[in-house]
C-alpha cells in the first residue's frame, strides 16, 4: 500500500483540478446572468486559473520528487456507492503518467491563451471561444489525472463535447456545422464504447478503480487482475474509443475536418491535445495489454495501419493545416504502435514532445509563406519539390489512395451512416403508414408546409 | 443512364469547329467575370467589379448583385444606425433623394403625399417584412394592431388618433345601409356601443386596426409585382432551391482537391501524377481508374470517363456534349457557363491568373487549363445530379429535361401574399401619418399606383440611396478642408533644410505631416513609391528576383545588390552559415511531416515549447534577441546596388544587369519633373519607399506597396538615390535644363508602415559634412516615427490611448512580431481621397492619413498637362483599384472579401482557404476592412478645368471610371484656387457648405482620445483648440 501524502499536498493537487473549474463556472455563469465580462475581464480570469493551475502542478511534480512519492492519489469520495455492487468514485492521482500530461495540457493551453486573446481580438464569438476553451482545459486536466474509469469518462466527454463546439465555431458558414457534427458522431461513437469498457469493467470487477484494476504498482508498473479474454473484450472496446479521439482507421477523416475553427483551437485541440487523448487511455491501460497479447498486437496492427494511411495522406495534402493534421496522425499512430509494443516510457516521450513540436507549427501555419520566403533565401534557390517515390504504375494508384484519403469517409457514409439511415427512414414510413391508417385522413401535416424561404432583399 | 453521351453523327461533324470556336468564345466570356487575384504572395489591388466598368457604378451594383449573389451596399440598419449618429445627414439624404428622382420628385402618391415624401418615410424608418405565417401571428398575437410602431413620433400618433375618431364620429355611424363600423372593429376591438366613452388607447387600438383591414383589403386584387428574380439557370440551383439538396456538396470537395493539387506550387509533397499533360488528362486518369468506390456517381463517372478516354475525347468537345446531355440550349448557354464557373470561382479565377500570368508562378500551368476545369467539373455535375435526382426525386429520365421536371413539381417562387404587402402599406401610414379615411377612399387604381411606388423602391435602391448620403456627407467636408485650407495653409520653406521624398501611399500622410510638423524648415514630396524604377531586383540575400514596379508593367532592366569587396569574405561565410541553418530548418520542415523522421524528432520537440512560450508571450523581446543573436554570428555585410549596364542589351546576367547612363538620366528626368522638383534643391534629399513586415499573416503582400506589384520599395528608392547622385546623370540633366547643384545629395530609404523602422542606404557614402547635418535629420525622422506610431496607435483598441510617444513605438514594433496579432496595421482601411497637386496646398492639413498624396506642380507643367497625363494614367487606376477593392470587401466581406482571417488556411502556396475545404477566397480579411468606410474614391487634381477635359478625352479608360463614377473628380484652380466638381462631360463649381476650418497646434492634440475617423482639421502652431466635432461622439 502507498503511503498516504501529506494534506498540503493533497490540497496542492486539489488546485489543479478547482482552477479549471473555477474559470469554468466563472465564464459560465457570468454569461450566463446576461452581459458577460469584457474581453481584458476573460484574458484575466483566463490568466489567474492557467498561472494558478500550472504553478500547483509544478509543485506537486518538485514535491513528488523530493519525497520520492510516485503516487499521490486524491479521493473525492464515492458518490454512489451500493455495496458489492457498484460504486461510483471520484479520485485524482498523480504519477508519472498524469503529471506530466496534465503539466503538457496547461503548459499549451496557457500559451494558446495569450495567442488567442490577441488573435481574436474583437472576434464576435470571443466569449464563447474561452467558454469552450476552459471546458476544454478542465475536460483535459481531469482526464489526465483521472483515478477511475467514471473520472475519465467524465473528462473524455468534456473535451469532446468542447471540441465538436470549436470545430462547429464559426456559425455563418454551412461547412463548420457540417464538419462539427461530423466529429460530433465519431466522437459519440467512441464515447459509447469507452461508456460500455466501464460497465464491463464494473460487471467483471464491480469497481472502476484504476488501482484495483490495474494493480497496486505505481504507473507504469501494475498487473492487471484480469482474464486473457475479458481483458481482449474489454481492451478492444477501450481501443476502439482511443481509434475515434486519436482518429486512428477507421475514424482518421475527422482529423482534417476539425481545422474548420479558428487557427489557436485547431492547433491546441487537434494538433497537440485531444489528439493525443486515445493514445494516453492506452498507455493508462497499459497492464491490460500486457495480459492480453491478441489486444497488443490488434494494437500494434491499427497503429502501423492508420500510420501509413497518414504518411501517404499527407504526402499528397495541398494545404498546410490538412498537411499538418496527418503529420500529427502519422506520430500519433507512432505512438500507438509503441504503446501496444510495450515501449511506455518512450510512448510518454515521444507524446509530450510531438505535442509541443506540431502545436509551434500549426502556430506558424499562417506564416508558411514568409517561412518559405525565408527559407529559398536562405538555401539560395527554389525549394526542393518532392516526387512520389513510387513507379509511375503504382503511382498513380497510390496517388489516388492518398488524395481520397483512404476512402474512408466514403465507407462510412456508404457503409456504415446509409445503412442505418435507411433503418429508421423505414421505420418512419411504417410509423407514418401506421398514423394514417389511424387517423383516416393524411396525419402529419406540418411536414406539408414549405420552410420559409430565406429572402435576400438584394435584387428588389 | 441518363448521363451518359452519345458520339455525335457524321453529318454534325460538320462546321463542327465554327462551333467550337463558339463555344470557346462563349466560355471566355463567361471567365471574364471571374475574381481577377493572383497569388497570394503578390497581391495586387484592383476594382473587384472590374469586369462591369463598362456600366455605370449603380449598374454595375445591381448587376453584379445578380451575377454574384453578394451583397453591394451596407445594411439598411447600418446606414439607419449612421444617420441616427450624424454620420449621414437627413438634409443630405432629402437632397441625393431629390436629385435622384429629378422631376418626378413631387409626383403625388396617392395618400402619401409627394414621391419624395413617401420614398423619405421609406428611408427613415426600418420596414419590418416576414414570412405570411408569421406576420399572420405577428399580427394576431402581439401588439402591432394595439400601439402604433415605436418609431411614430408622438404627434404623428395623436394626429391619427384625432382624424380616425373624427371620421368614425361623422362617416361611419350605423345607417341604413348596415353598420360600417362594425366592419373595422374586428372581434378584438374595443365594444361600439360605448364609441363615445372610448379612451385614448383604445381609439389607438381601433385605427390601427381599421388600418390593417383597410391596407388588407385595399392590395387583396391587385396584380402580382413582376418577378424580381430570374430562375436559376443551374441544374444544381434549381434542384437546391426546390429540394435543399445540394450536388455542389458532393462535386467539390474532390474537386477543390484535384485542382489545388494540380495549381500546388510546391506545398504537397508529392505533385500530381500527369500534372504536366493537362488538368483534363490528369483528371481522366486519376478518377477513370477502375476499383470498389463507395461513392455510387464516382463509380458510374468512372465508366463514363474510361469512354472518354477510349474515344479520346477533347476536352472541348466533352464540355459540349456535357451541355448537350444537360439540355442546355444556345440561348442560355452563357449564362450557364458563367455560373457554372462562378460556383467555385476562387478556383476557377486562379486557374485563369496562373494560365495568363505564367511569369508570376513558380510552377507554371499550360493554356486552356480553364477549360479542362470546366469539362472535369461538368462531367462530375452532370453524375452527381444524376445521383442526387435519382434518390431523392425518384428521377430516372434524361438530365436534360430534370429542370423542368422540377419545376412542374415546385411551385415556382411566389409573389409577396396580401399579407405581406398590406403590412408595408400598414407600417408606412403609420409613420408617415396616413389616416384610415384617407386610405378608405382609394380606389382600386389608387392602391395599385400606392403598392407600385412602394414595390418600386426596393431595399436595393434605399441603400442607394443611402450611400449617396453618405458619400455626400463625406465629399462635402473633404472638399470644403480642402477648399478653406488651400486658400491658408502652412508655410513652405523657400530654402528648406532637407527634402524628403515618399510613396504617394494614404499611409505616409501621416508620417510627412509629423516630419513637417517638427521641421517646418523641411519640404515632403510624394510620388508612385516605385520612383520610376522598374526592375527586377534581387537583394543580397534573396534567391531570385522580383519585379519592383506596378503590375501592369514588365520590367526590362534588371538590378543585383552586391556586398562590397571589403565584406566579400565575409559575406561568403554568412551565406554558407545561413544556407546550413536554412538546410537545417527545411530538414526539420519536411522531416517532421514524414513517417520516420517525425518519430526521430519528435523526442526532441518539447525543445520546440521554448520558442513556442518565449515568441507567444514576449514577441518584441524575443524578436530582439533573435536580431542580436544573429548579428554576433552574422554582421551583415556593407553592400551597393550594381546598377551601371556595360552591355548594349539588358539582362539577368554579369554586365547586362542595370541600366545606361542615358536610361538612368531618363528615369531621373521623369521623376523630378512629376515632382515639380527642378530647383530649390535642399543639401539632403531622402527618397524613402516603403513595405510592411507581419507575421502569421498570408495577406502580407497586400499591406506592402501597390506601386511596386505588392513588395516592398526600399530599393527603388535606394537605386533612385544612386542614380541621382551620379554626376554623369547630373551632368546629361543639367544639359535639359534640370541643373542639380554640386552640394545636394540623395539618400534612399525604406519606411516599415507596420514596425515604423526607417532605415537610410549608403549613409556611409556620403560626404562628412552631408554626414553631420544627418545626424540632426535623423533624430527628427525618429521623432516622426514615433509620433506616427502614436497616431496610428489610435486606432487599435489594444493600444492605450494613454500611450507615450514612445510606447507607441515600443507597441507597433511589438505588433508586427507578434505571432498572434491578426492586425499588424490597419492598411489602406482609411483611404478616400486623392490630391495630386503641390503639398504647399495641403501642408498643414490634418487629412486623418486618408488622402494619397501626389505631388505635382502645375506651374512646371505645359498647358496641355502632359506631365499631369503621365501621372493620372498611373495614380488613377492604382487608386482607384484599391478604393474600390476595400469598397467591396467592407460592403460584402463574405461575399466578395476574404472572411475573417482566424480560419484561413494557405493552400497550393496561392491562395487561403476557409478551414479545412472551401473556395480559394480572394478580396480582403475582415481585419484589413473592419475600419473601413465603404465610400468612393475622390479625386482632387490641381490644374483648371479644360485641361482635365483634355486629358479625359484623350484617355478612354480614365474617363470610363469618371463618366460611369466609379470615382468622383474635382479640379483645384491653381490660380483661383477654387473647386470645381467633374459631372457628365463637364465641371461644375463647387460652393463650400462651411466658411471654417477647426484648428489644433500639433496633430496629436487634434486626435489625442479619439478612436474613430475624425474631421479634417488645420493644424498650426497658435491655433486654439475647438472641441473636435466629429462624427463619431459613438465610438464603435
Amino acid at each position: 500500500m502507498h503511503q498516504p501524502a501529506p494534506q498540503w499536498l493533497i490540497w496542492t493537487g486539489v488546485v489543479v483540478v478547482a482552477a479549471p473549474s473555477a474559470l469554468c463556472l466563472a465564464l459560465g455563469v457570468a454569461t450566463a446572468i446576461g452581459r458577460g465580462p469584457s474581453e481584458r475581464m476573460i484574458v484575466r480570469w483566463v490568466q489567474a486559473a492557467v498561472i494558478a493551475g500550472l504553478s500547483a502542478a509544478l509543485v506537486v511534480l518538485a514535491s513528488m520528487l523530493l519525497l520520492g512519492t510516485r503516487h499521490v492519489a486524491i479521493p473525492m469520495g464515492d458518490w454512489v456507492a451500493i455495496p458489492r455492487h457498484y460504486q461510483f468514485a471520484v479520485t485524482f492521482v498523480f504519477d508519472r503518467l498524469s503529471v506530466p500530461m496534465a503539466i503538457l495540457s496547461l503548459v499549451l493551453s496557457a500559451t494558446i491563451g495569450a495567442f488567442a486573446s490577441r488573435y481574436l481580438h474583437r472576434e464576435p464569438g470571443f466569449r464563447r471561444f474561452f467558454a469552450l476553451y476552459a471546458i476544454f482545459l478542465l475536460g483535459m486536466v481531469v482526464a489526465s489525472l483521472a483515478g477511475t474509469i467514471e473520472t475519465l469518462f467524465a473528462g473524455w466527454e468534456l473535451v469532446g463535447l468542447s471540441s465538436a463546439l470549436l470545430v462547429a465555431y464559426f456559425l455563418d458558414r454551412p461547412a463548420p456545422a457540417r464538419n462539427g457534427l461530423w466529429v460530433w458522431t465519431v466522437y459519440r461513437f467512441s464515447d459509447a464504447a469507452l461508456l460500455l469498457a466501464a460497465v464491463a469493467l464494473h460487471h467483471i470487477r464491480g469497481t472502476g478503480d484504476f488501482v484495483r484494476l490495474l494493480g497496486e504498482g505505481p504507473w507504469p508498473a501494475g498487473e492487471a487482475d484480469l482474464g486473457a479474454w475479458p481483458a481482449f473484450g474489454i481492451g478492444l472496446l477501450m481501443l476502439l474509443a482511443a481509434a475515434g479521439k486519436s482518429a486512428l482507421i477507421p475514424f482518421s477523416g475527422w482529423l482534417p475536418r476539425a481545422m474548420e475553427g479558428p487557427t489557436p483551437s485547431s492547433a491546441v485541440f487537434y494538433g497537440a491535445l485531444s489528439v493525443h487523448l486515445g493514445a494516453f487511455l492506452l498507455l493508462r491501460i497499459g497492464p491490460i495489454l500486457e495480459v492480453s497479447p491478441p489486444l497488443a498486437a490488434v494494437v500494434v496492427g491499427l497503429g502501423l495501419a492508420s500510420a501509413v494511411l497518414a504518411y501517404l495522406a499527407g504526402s499528397v495534402q495541398t494545404d498546410i493545416k490538412s498537411a499538418l493534421a496527418y503529420a500529427s496522425l502519422t506520430q500519433v499512430s507512432i505512438i500507438v504502435v509503441e504503446i501496444g509494443l510495450g515501449f511506455r516510457y518512450l510512448a510518454l516521450v515521444h507524446l509530450l514532445g510531438h505535442a509541443c513540436l506540431r502545436m509551434l507549427q500549426f502556430l506558424r501555419a499562417p506564416t508558411l509563406l514568409h517561412d518559405y520566403h525565408t527559407l529559398e533565401n536562405a538555401l539560395g534557390g527554389r525549394l526542393p519539390r518532392g516526387r512520389s517515390p513510387w513507379t509511375t504504375r503504382a503511382a498513380g494508384r497510390i496517388y489516388r489512395l492518398a488524395i481520397e484519403q483512404g476512402h474512408l469517409d466514403g465507407g462510412l457514409v456508404e457503409y456504415v451512416v446509409r445503412p442505418f439511415t435507411r433503418a429508421l427512414e423505414w421505420c418512419d414510413r411504417t410509423e407514418r403508414r401506421w398514423t394514417d391508417f389511424l387517423d383516416g385522413n393524411g396525419s402529419r401535416e406540418s411536414e406539408r408546409v414549405p420552410p420559409s424561404p430565406v429572402s435576400i432583399d438584394e435584387h428588389s | 443512364m441518363s448521363a451518359t453521351s452519345t458520339t455525335p453523327a457524321p453529318d454534325a461533324l460538320e462546321g463542327e469547329n465554327r462551333m467550337d470556336d463558339e463555344l470557346a468564345e462563349s466560355i471566355e466570356h463567361a471567365a471574364h467575370l471571374l475574381p481577377q487575384q493572383g497569388p497570394i504572395t503578390v497581391f495586387i489591388h484592383h476594382n473587384t467589379l472590374h469586369a462591369l466598368e463598362d456600366l455605370t457604378f449603380d449598374q454595375a451594383l445591381r448587376r453584379g448583385a445578380e451575377v454574384f449573389g453578394c451583397r453591394t451596399y451596407l445594411d439598411e440598419d447600418r446606414y439607419r444606425d449612421e444617420l441616427i449618429r450624424g454620420r449621414i445627414r437627413f438634409d443630405e439624404l432629402r437632397e441625393v433623394l431629390a436629385e435622384d428622382l429629378g422631376a418626378s420628385a413631387d409626383d403625388p402618391v396617392p395618400g402619401f403625399g409627394t414621391r419624395l415624401d413617401l420614398r423619405l418615410a421609406m428611408l427613415q424608418d426600418p420596414l419590418r417584412i416576414g414570412p405570411t405565417e408569421e406576420l399572420v401571428w405577428y399580427v394576431a398575437e402581439y401588439d402591432a394592431l394595439r400601439r402604433t410602431r415605436p418609431e411614430v413620433s408622438s404627434a404623428t400618433r395623436a394626429r391619427l388618433i384625432a382624424e380616425t375618431r373624427r371620421w368614425a364620429m361623422r362617416d361611419l355611424r350605423p345607417n341604413g345601409h348596415g353598420d360600417p363600423i362594425a366592419r373595422l372593429i374586428g372581434p378584438n376591438g374595443p365594444p361600439a356601443a360605448r364609441i363615445e366613452d372610448w379612451s385614448d388607447a383604445e381609439w389607438e387600438q381601433f385605427a390601427l386596426g381599421a388600418l390593417w383591414r383597410i391596407c388588407g383589403e385595399g392590395v387583396r386584387n391587385l396584380p402580382p409585382p413582376p418577378a424580381p428574380t430570374p430562375m436559376p439557370v443551374r441544374h444544381r440551383d434549381v434542384l437546391f432551391q426546390a429540394t435543399g439538396h445540394d450536388a455542389d456538396a458532393m462535386v467539390h470537395p474532390p474537386l477543390i482537391r484535384l485542382v489545388a493539387a494540380f495549381l500546388d506550387q510546391g506545398l504537397a509533397a508529392w505533385t500530381l501524377p500527369g500534372r504536366d499533360q493537362g488538368f483534363f488528362s490528369a483528371f481522366l486518369a486519376l478518377y477513370a481508374r477502375p476499383g470498389r468506390l463507395p461513392d455510387p456517381w464516382r463509380r458510374d463517372l468512372a465508366i463514363e470517363l474510361r469512354r472518354l478516354i477510349r474515344d479520346r475525347v477533347e476536352p472541348l468537345e466533352s464540355v459540349q456534349r456535357s451541355l448537350d446531355d444537360l439540355g442546355v440550349g444556345r440561348d442560355e448557354r452563357d449564362a450557364f457557363l458563367s455560373a457554372t464557373l462562378l460556383a467555385l470561382r476562387g478556383w476557377a479565377g486562379m486557374i485563369q491568373q496562373v494560365e495568363e500570368r505564367s511569369d508570376r508562378v513558380v510552377h507554371p500551368i499550360a493554356p486552356g487549363s480553364l477549360v479542362e476545369f470546366l469539362a472535369a467539373r461538368l462531367l462530375m455535375d452532370r453524375f452527381a445530379l444524376a445521383q442526387l435526382a435519382r434518390e431523392i426525386l425518384g428521377y430516372e429520365g434524361p438530365l436534360s429535361g430534370l429542370r423542368e421536371a422540377i419545376r412542374q413539381r415546385a411551385s415556382g417562387p411566389r409573389g409577396p401574399s396580401v399579407e405581406q404587402r398590406a403590412f408595408l402599406v400598414f407600417q408606412l401610414a403609420q409613420v408617415s401619418g396616413a389616416s384610415p379615411d384617407v386610405l378608405d377612399r382609394l380606389n382600386p387604381a389608387g392602391w395599385a399606383q400606392l403598392v407600385d411606388e412602394i414595390e418600386r423602391f426596393g431595399s436595393l435602391d434605399r441603400r442607394r440611396v443611402f450611400q449617396l448620403a453618405y458619400e455626400r456627407r463625406f465629399q462635402t467636408r473633404a472638399l470644403d478642408a480642402i477648399a478653406i485650407h488651400a486658400k491658408d495653409p502652412a508655410p513652405t520653406p523657400e530654402h528648406p533644410r532637407f527634402q524628403l521624398i515618399c510613396c504617394l501611399d494614404d499611409r505616409e500622410e501621416s508620417f510627412r505631416r509629423h516630419v513637417e510638423e517638427l521641421a517646418p524648415d523641411a519640404e515632403t514630396f510624394g510620388t508612385a513609391g516605385f520612383f520610376s524604377v522598374a526592375m527586377y531586383y534581387r537583394g543580397a540575400d534573396d534567391a531570385h528576383a522580383v519585379p519592383l514596379c506596378p503590375a501592369v508593367i514588365r520590367p526590362r532592366h534588371w538590378v543585383v545588390e552586391r556586398p562590397i569587396d571589403e565584406d566579400a569574405g565575409e559575406s561568403r561565410r554568412r551565406h554558407w552559415g545561413r544556407r546550413l541553418l536554412g538546410m537545417a530548418s527545411h530538414q526539420i520542415h519536411t522531416g517532421s511531416r514524414s513517417l520516420a523522421g517525425g518519430a526521430l524528432l519528435a523526442p526532441m520537440g518539447v525543445l520546440a515549447s521554448i520558442p513556442l512560450v518565449a515568441r507567444t508571450l514576449f514577441p518584441r523581446l524575443t524578436a530582439r534577441l533573435r536580431q542580436s543573436l544573429g548579428r554576433i554570428v552574422l554582421d551583415p555585410p556593407r553592400t551597393r546596388l550594381q546598377l551601371e549596364r556595360t552591355t548594349p542589351e539588358p539582362g539577368p546576367e554579369d554586365g547586362g544587369i542595370g541600366f545606361t547612363v542615358d536610361e538612368m538620366a531618363e528615369i531621373a528626368e521623369k521623376v523630378l519633373r512629376e515632382l515639380g522638383l527642378t530647383d530649390r534643391f535642399a543639401r539632403l534629399v531622402l527618397i524613402v519607399g516603403h513595405g510592411s513586415s507581419s507575421l502569421n499573416n498570408p495577406h502580407e503582400s497586400a499591406y506592402d506597396c501597390g506601386a511596386c506589384g505588392g513588395s516592398r520599395g526600399g530599393p527603388n528608392a535606394r537605386a533612385l538615390a544612386q542614380i541621382l547622385n551620379d554626376l554623369r546623370v547630373r551632368g546629361l540633366l543639367s544639359d535639359r535644363g534640370l541643373a542639380i547643384p554640386i552640394t545636394t545629395r540623395f539618400v534612399g530609404g525604406m519606411h516599415n508602415t507596420s514596425s515604423e523602422e526607417l532605415i537610410l542606404f549608403d549613409v556611409d557614402r556620403l560626404p562628412a559634412d552631408h554626414r553631420e547635418d544627418m545626424v540632426g535629420i535623423r533624430a527628427i525622422l525618429d521623432r516622426a516615427r514615433e509620433r506616427n506610431a502614436h497616431e496610428r496607435c489610435r486606432r487599435f483598441l489594444s493600444a492605450p490611448l494613454t500611450l507615450s510617444f514612445a510606447g507607441a513605438l515600443q507597441h507597433v514594433e511589438a505588433r508586427a512580431e507578434d505571432l498572434g496579432q491578426a492586425r499588424p496595421e490597419c492598411g489602406h482601411a482609411t483611404n478616400a481621397i486623392i490630391l495630386v497637386g503641390r503639398r504647399a496646398r495641403t501642408r498643414g492639413l490634418f487629412l486623418d492619413r486618408r488622402a494619397f498624396l501626389t505631388s505635382y506642380d502645375p506651374s512646371h507643367d505645359d498647358p496641355l498637362g502632359t506631365i499631369l497625363e503621365r501621372i493620372l494614367m498611373a495614380v488613377f487606376p492604382v487608386c482607384a483599384g484599391i478604393n474600390l477593392e476595400y469598397y467591396f470587401s467592407s460592403v460584402d466581406n463574405t461575399g466578395w472579401g476574404a472572411g475573417t482571417k482566424l480560419p484561413h488556411n494557405i493552400t497550393a502556396m496561392l491562395g487561403v482557404m476557409d478551414g479545412y475545404q472551401s473556395d480559394l477566397r480572394t478580396g480582403l480579411p475582415w481585419q484589413m476592412v473592419e475600419l473601413h468606410e465603404p465610400v468612393r474614391a475622390l479625386f482632387v487634381i490641381e490644374t483648371r478645368p479644360v485641361v482635365l477635359l483634355r486629358i479625359l478625352g484623350r484617355n478612354p479608360g480614365l474617363r470610363r471610371l469618371c463618366d460611369n463614377r466609379w470615382v468622383v473628380l474635382a479640379s483645384l484652380d491653381p490660380e483661383t484656387l477654387e473647386l470645381s466638381t467633374y459631372r457628365q462631360e463637364s465641371f461644375e463649381p463647387y460652393r463650400p457648405r462651411s466658411g471654417v476650418l477647426p484648428g489644433a497646434p500639433s496633430s496629436a492634440d487634434w486626435y489625442r482620445g479619439w478612436r474613430d475617423h475624425l474631421e479634417f482639421a488645420t493644424i498650426r502652431d497658435g491655433q486654439a483648440r475647438p472641441r473636435p466635432n466629429t462624427d463619431s461622439i459613438v465610438s464603435r
